[in-house]
């Protein structure tokens, strides 16, 4: 399957890192290796910009991580506004990987703040879709 | 660099123009500037057309507007940095000409957007983002904004009240503005009920998409002394980059990286100090934003921007006034004009001609302009 799948609504249906999407499936967060200088990269990217080498090792990492920020959208792009209002947030892993996510909605908005512990957890809530999200540990 | 001037200036009203063509906006821009500058087409050398084309119909749009500026066969071509593209603009003609490619260069920022219709404004804003990563969640232009006011609030103190100061500063600038897209003053519990946009930022801490253009007449030391009484310099050019990918930055997220590097070069450049700044044009693209920048630009210390605008400072008057003109919030977010619009605003300033909103004996001007969601940092420093 392509990477449109990756999200609610992909943009992007072609890419190196499409193995991503089938980790997400069996519930493991993907991020890939560089060979040569051996940094972990999340998300996967298929170049290392360091050693300008191609990246093909996958890993998994770990999603416990804090809150860094976070917005609550109640003015959408069409095809998302009938899901607001919505959280959206900023996490920092273990590791020092960020990343943007969803924030589960069964959280509610004064709960959250950074710095907040949370957990990025993968998600496929149809065939079609996958991704990851931001919900409480 | 070379000896750089501005030595014409011309914006046209923003707003709904549904009256204008893109074309006609950047020529009502055009005509005014080279009547400030007492100057005919025959002396500009090329024309840099600076707008985010996305939002335009007309692909390639330097072709059209050249075409219509009369200007063939002088050299043109497109500038693109999303809401900076016409500060990046100057950057380029001061290139230019600095070079000795060109003597005089039009810096032409134009953009038409109440034009498109509501559905294809707001699909365009949620890829505002990195489509990748970002834009799958159903990312808008106010969210990533919002996320910077989330992150100084926790860390600060900073209120949503101190917030909307901002939006009531700017919108009386605003009514002394004849140029601007809102005209009427707003009061502090207006902003406060407005509605929801994305949370913590409401209808009335944001700018408004608007149509519009602003046009500067840049010319090498020589020929400025020659064509111009008043010539005003170009001291300082910064610029600088951060990830487009919100995750891809570090620290808080309580700071624009990218315009406390683009500050430090053009500060560096100019031979001038954050309290040397006489009179500011600001992106305030939201009313957190213009906070953030007061901190980024050196006005106050990180965490202290708040202060600042509850101790009148930012104000006629204060120690540094701050979008005396109304800022992004009044007058209507053009987005390829608005860089042209706040150095239009300065050349005024400098010149002594601001009218009611003149900042006394303002001698130095800085104007910083944000691209997009904070990938590109553009700080200009002007003196006369
Ligand atoms: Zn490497």
């Amino acid at each position: 399957m392509g990477f449109e799948k990756f999200g609610k609504e992909g943009y992007v249906s072609q890419t190196k890192i499409t193995p991503m999407l089938s980790y997400l499936k069996k519930n493991q967060l993907p991020a890939t290796v560089c060979q040569k200088c051996k940094r972990t990269w999340f998300p996967p990217r298929a170049d290392c910009p360091n050693c300008k080498s191609n990246i093909t090792e996958w890993t998994t990492i770990d999603g416990t991580c804090r809150l860094v920020t976070f917005t609550e959208v109640h003015f959408a792009p069409p095809q998302f506004q009938s899901d607001t209002p919505y959280f959206l947030g900023v996490a920092e892993l273990k590791g020092g990987f960020r990343v943007f996510a969803p924030i589960s909605g069964k959280i509610s908005r004064d709960m959250l703040k950074p710095g907040r512990q949370m957990v990025l957890r993968p998600t496929t809530p149809t065939a079609d879709h996958t991704y990851y999200l931001l919900e409480e540990l | 660099m070379g000896k750089v001037a501005i030595i014409g200036v011309g914006h046209s009203k923003f707003g709904k123009r549904s009256d204008a063509s893109l074309r006609e906006l950047a020529f009502e821009a055009y005509r005014a500037a080279l009547g400030d500058a007492e100057i005919e087409s025959k002396t500009i050398d090329a024309s840099l057309v600076c707008s985010a084309t996305h939002y335009d119909k007309q692909r390639s749009p330097a072709g059209v507007i050249n075409e219509y500026l009369g200007l063939n066969p002088k050299p043109t071509f497109n500038v693109e940095a999303a809401c900076a593209s016409s500060a990046v603009g100057l950057r380029t003609a001061s290139a230019l000409i600095s070079s000795k490619l060109h003597d005089i260069v039009a810096v032409v920022g134009v953009q038409k957007m109440t034009e498109l219709p509501n559905e294809e404004i707001q699909e365009l804003m949620g890829r505002a983002g990195d489509v990748m990563w970002e834009s799958p969640f159903g990312t808008t232009m106010p969210a990533y904004y919002a996320m910077y006011a989330t992150a100084h609030m926790s860390r600060y103190g900073t209120t949503e009240e101190d917030m909307a100061r901002v939006s009531v500063k700017n919108r009386a600038y605003g009514a002394k503005n004849p140029d601007a897209m809102f005209q009427k003053p707003i009061l502090l519990e207006d902003v406060l009920n407005s509605r929801m946009v994305s949370y913590p930022l409401k209808l009335f801490d944001c700018c408004a998409n608007a149509d519009g253009a602003a046009c500067l007449i840049v010319a090498n030391g020589e020929k400025a002394r020659k064509l111009s009484d008043s010539p005003v310099w170009v001291a300082g050019l910064g610029l600088a980059s951060s990830p487009m990918s919100l995750a891809g930055r570090n620290g808080p997220l309580t700071s624009f990286e990218v315009s406390k590097k683009a500050a430090r070069t053009a500060y560096a450049m100019a031979r001038i100090r954050p309290e040397d700044v006489d009179v500011a044009e600001v992106h305030d693209s939201f009313s957190i934003t213009e906070i953030l920048n007061y901190e980024d630009l050196g006005f106050a210390k990180p965490g202290r921007g708040a202060k600042l605008l509850k101790d009148h400072e930012t104000e006629l008057g204060g120690k540094t006034p701050v979008n005396v003109d109304g800022g992004l919030i009044a007058k209507g977010h053009p987005v390829g004009a608005t860089g042209a619009s706040q150095i239009a605003t300065l050349v005024h300033q400098i010149r002594g001609e601001a009218g009611k909103s003149q900042v006394d004996g303002a001698k130095v001007g800085l104007a910083q302009n944000i691209g997009g969601i904070g990938m590109y940092g553009c700080v200009t420093v002007l003196k006369a």
